[in-house]
């Protein structure tokens, strides 16, 4: 086919696209893939046997908080990623203040504890099983960053991938906290903010091959 | 392409219309043997065009369609080289113009023989770049061959100096 005649029958159907969309593509893959991550994890681990007195602790919310946060800015920063030419910007850096408000959190939660009881608010009783429920949890919301941004346009695929990856495992550690009945904030900012990052780790490597769209 | 966005047809064809203009150049320099520079051109085109919903209005056009446009080659690039077994090194060609080097190395010896002697110039373009022999070369100008021989040594090794190359003369 000649160039020429690519561009007429290009441009003879060109139907308005409503602004927002690559915001709604987003939303829609993100909130599918968290749909599938709160299926997970009810089927598997179900919430904590005491949520109803959970839900009344700061704790409780403030875990939930941390990693929906981080989420939320993730998600921002993965519209950016998902159109060409554009740059991280000034919201990358945002991404990290969920977490320097936990660490400095942490830090002052272990000050103030006498020097015997640090180990248990460090790894508390879930430590090594913590970052992998998360990245089980996540990956359903890895899958629908997936869907979404392979959908739009990304040009540099392992860092939309890395985007990508951060965000669900965000939502995903959001949705763990659900079932998670660990109450130390050191413990939070360690391993939940592993978790996140193994599933950020799973979309950067990932990224450069489930990303491209023709 | 806002007028694109918006739906309306004249504008939008005159931009693609433009735009395939300013991609076929983008794609001449930087294509490399074996792959279509005018597939890239429409592949750009269709994307730009199916994509079109991730413009941002506050972006300029260019920059966005372009980054789809090195996208689309390093794509193609890599397709070929899984489907193909090109050889990596062809992926050289993405930065660097084919005949890049010659067209260089003319360039800088134009600047170089501009510093001699326009008849110490003339010399050693016909003696060692025309091929001509020292005879023919003395002949043209009216010169004894010694003569010639002397400029055109002395110019190399003027040239040599300023350069600090190795111009070396071997007669």
């Amino acid at each position: 086919m000649k160039t020429d005649e690519l561009i007429q029958s290009l441009s003879e159907n060109v139907p308005k696209v409503a602004s927002g969309a690559v915001t709604r593509r987003l939303a829609l893959g993100l909130g599918l893939g968290a749909l599938g991550s709160v299926a997970v994890m009810l089927a598997w681990l179900g919430p904590r046997p005491d949520i109803a007195e959970a839900v009344l602790t700061p704790m409780f919310w403030m875990k939930i908080g941390y990693a929906a946060a981080t989420g939320l800015i993730a998600a921002a920063l993965l519209a950016r990623m998902a159109r060409p030419a554009a740059r991280p910007g000034a919201v990358a850096a945002l991404v990290a203040a969920p977490f320097a408000i936990v660490a400095v959190m942490a830090l002052a939660h272990l000050a103030g504890a006498p020097p015997a009881a640090r180990p248990a608010l460090l790894m508390g009783h879930s430590s090594m099983s913590c970052p992998w429920r998360i990245l089980v949890i996540g990956l359903p919301v890895l899958a629908g960053a997936v869907w979404a941004v392979r959908g739009l346009a990304p040009t540099r695929l392992s860092l939309a991938g890395l985007v990508a990856g951060g965000c669900a495992g965000s939502i995903g550690a959001a949705i763990y906290a659900v079932a998670c009945n660990e109450t130390s904030a050191p413990f939070l900012a360690i391993w939940y903010t592993l978790g996140i990052l193994v599933v950020s780790a799973v979309g950067a490597v990932s990224g450069s091959r489930l990303l491209r769209w023709r | 392409m806002l007028a694109g966005l918006a739906g309306e047809a004249e504008p939008y064809r005159r931009l693609l219309s433009e735009f395939s203009g300013l991609l076929r150049a983008y794609y001449a320099r930087r294509c490399p043997p074996g792959l279509d520079a005018e597939d890239l051109v429409q592949e750009t085109l269709i994307a730009v065009h199916t994509r079109r919903a991730t413009y941002d209005a506050g972006q300029p056009f260019t920059a966005w369609a372009y980054a789809i446009a090195r996208y689309k080659l390093i794509d193609a690039l890599r397709r070929s080289r899984s489907h193909l077994r090109a050889p990596a090194e062809e992926a050289e060609a993405l930065f660097v113009p084919a005949g890049a080097d010659a067209a260089m190395a003319a360039r800088d010896l134009e600047r170089v023989m501009a510093s001699l002697a326009p008849r110490t110039r003339e010399l050693i373009r016909d003696v060692r770049i025309a091929g001509l022999s020292t005879r023919e070369a003395a002949a043209k100008h009216g010169m004894s061959e010694s003569a010639v021989k002397v400029a055109v040594h002395r110019g190399l090794k003027a040239l040599g100096e300023t350069y600090g190359g190795s111009a070396s003369d071997e007669d």
